[in-house]
């Protein structure tokens, strides 16, 4: 699913330069329609990540002409993996989000798809509930959650300390703030999981479910042999696109707890931005980028090997 | 039928409603709660114990907000470079998608690639050197600085390709045969064939521009351009110790969309299964 189509017909590199004048045309035509986006992908992504790996051996502050950085080899590399203790815990709390978040989307979207795909009334009233955080800005969603789960005046302290439970510290505790973190960001993309995950069950043939009841097969053989193998891709999908999503994390917590409480709620991304845009340590920041860059690359492909195999396993 | 589902039948429904309402409930409350708060006042909000109603509706936590926050003016600025940038994307993509799709010419198989290569760059890891050059452009706190590194999109030229490769070739030699131009082979077989896909494509370009937050933060400084996510992270520090007003700014930026998306959530949902599941 994740695979490229193939290209269709002969995997020539280079094809022959049309013969005929109007062929000729043609191609000049095409040539026109894609100059401008490829040209726009070389300015703003091809040429940006040469340069940003370029700059990653360098120490430079931006304000200083690009032809003078001084040069620094690996020792940006180092620094962070060695003598930067922020950056170490910014990568241990951002894999803690991910698998936290990606772990929580997966079970609990798959299991809300199941729930919804069974003969309902009124799907598209649930859909559009579900749904409604996933359009909704990032940025608003932190606004609201800062305040829910404010220590003194949020409304879920409200209701704990009337049940005459401790008041919690949520987003400003350190023991706590990463997992508060986790539940907006599941609480934010689970409608989405959902709707890809219903529309993966509602893929599956329906005739394969008949032919396991006449063969006396039980609810939860049919999940564990038909809907279970029958989704993967859809499983692939989805921890895939979320695992590289949720490595990514900035919004929520550069608008919700800004990586405080010491650090315990900092993630790569921010601490990424910090150091470029506060600091004007763009070597060191640019560094960052391609270790979180590695990372994200890694996984996928381990995901993707993981859950294909199986997938395709003959 | 099942045996035993006759019997369990029953209790399984109703545990099933449960969950749903329960769940619905998590997710429809913080809109909810925003909504109550931007009512209450601000004495009210810090109240203890914690009330859930506002005594009396303060309307006025809305109709004051324009004296503090142009809201129309984030509202336009939005809504401007959010339709300049899908107007970018679905340009850009469909046309560069037909010629990948319908046209051979030399270069054509490395171009795609190079294209599909630069769909797995993450953003963070360009954000510093397109940050550079839209800095050497002089384009800092400008509409174009915000907007011309979100014209083109690696992923819309690839779904585009896709849906496009599938018409049928006959149209295209049947409208040449007719002496029509590329162009007009273009605009008038090809764009209204995969309108869906634009339709989708579209939608999301339009929702990942409009809820952007890092790449304006970093290149508008002024009150004057400011979008709506920049807006809310203003009124964070402007509203700090009025939550209520901060609640009722939020509602007036967020509400909006939502009740647009209602009225379209067919499409909406229709496109992620499009593009979420294909090519």
């Amino acid at each position: 699913m994740i695979r490229v189509a193939s290209l269709g017909g002969k995997q020539a590199w280079l094809p022959d330069i049309p013969k005929t004048p109007l062929m000729r045309r043609r191609m000049l035509w095409a040539y026109a329609f894609v100059a401008a986006p490829v040209i726009a992908l070389v300015v703003f992504l091809l040429g940006p990540i040469l340069f940003s790996g370029w700059v990653s051996l360098h120490r430079w502050d931006m304000l200083s002409p690009v032809n003078e950085m001084p040069w620094r080899g690996l020792s940006n590399y180092s620094y962070l993996l060695g003598k930067d203790p922020v950056f170490i815990k910014s990568l241990r709390n951002t894999f803690y989000f991910a698998i936290g978040g990606v772990g929580a989307n997966t079970i609990l979207g798959l299991g809300f798809a199941l729930l919804l795909n069974s003969p309902l009334r009124g799907r598209a009233i649930w859909r559009v509930l579900y749904f409604m955080p996933v359009i909704t800005a990032p940025l608003a969603l932190a606004v609201m959650f800062s305040f829910i789960f404010d220590r003194n005046f949020g409304v879920v302290n409200n209701i704990i300390t009337g049940l005459g439970l401790p008041r919690q510290p949520f987003l400003s505790g350190p023991n706590q703030a990463l997992l508060t973190l986790v539940f907006i960001a599941v609480y934010q993309y689970i409608g989405y999981y959902i709707v890809i995950f219903l529309a993966g069950l509602q893929g599956i043939p329906q005739d394969y479910y008949d032919a396991a009841q006449v063969d006396g097969a039980g609810r939860i053989q049919e999940f564990r042999y038909i809907t279970l193998p029958l989704l993967r891709p859809v499983m692939l999908f989805v921890v895939v696109t979320n695992t590289i999503g949720a490595l990514q994390v900035f919004d929520l917590v550069f608008a919700t707890t800004g990586g405080a409480p010491a650090n315990s709620s900092m993630t790569v991304v921010l601490h990424m931005y910090n150091t470029a845009f506060k600091f004007s340590r763009m070597g060191r920041a640019s560094a960052m980028a391609f270790i979180l860059f590695a990372i994200i690359m890694l996984i996928t492909i381990a995901q993707v090997r993981l859950l294909q195999d199986r997938a395709y396993g003959d | 039928m099942r045996d035993e589902s006759s019997f369990l039948q029953p209790l399984g429904a109703a545990l099933k409603s449960l969950i749903l309402v329960a769940g619905a409930f998590i997710m429809v409350f913080p809109f909810i709660w925003m909504i109550i708060a931007s009512l209450m006042t601000a004495g009210e909000i810090q109240l203890r114990p914690p009330v859930w109603l506002p005594a009396e509706p303060q309307f006025h936590n809305y109709t004051e907000l324009p004296q503090k926050i142009p809201i129309a003016r984030l509202y336009f600025n939005s809504l401007f470079t959010s339709a300049l940038i899908v107007f970018g994307v679905l340009l850009s993509s469909s046309l560069a998608g037909f010629a990948f799709a319908k046209y051979r010419f030399p270069g054509r198989e490395f171009l795609f690639y190079l294209i599909l290569a630069t769909m797995m760059i993450p953003f963070f890891v360009t954000l510093i050197p397109v940050f550079f050059i839209v800095r050497q452009l002089g384009w800092i706190d400008t509409y174009q600085g915000l907007v011309v590194p979100g014209l083109t999109s690696a992923y819309g030229i690839f779904l585009m390709r896709q849906f496009i490769i599938t018409l049928p070739d006959e149209l295209i030699d049947a409208a040449r045969i007719d002496g029509a131009s590329e162009l007009r082979i273009f605009w008038r077989i090809i764009v209204p064939l995969v309108k869906p896909a634009l339709a989708t494509l579209g939608t999301f370009t339009f929702i990942g521009a409009w809820n952007n937050f890092l790449w304006p933060l970093l290149v508008l400084n002024s009150r004057e351009l400011m979008t709506l996510p920049l807006g809310i992270n203003s009124m964070k520090s402007l509203y700090a110790d009025n939550t209520n007003l901060l609640m009722a700014g939020t509602a007036v930026a967020v509400l909006p969309m939502l009740i647009v998306f209602i009225f379209l959530q067919r499409y909406f949902i229709q496109g992620i299964a499009l593009t979420g599941l294909k090519g």
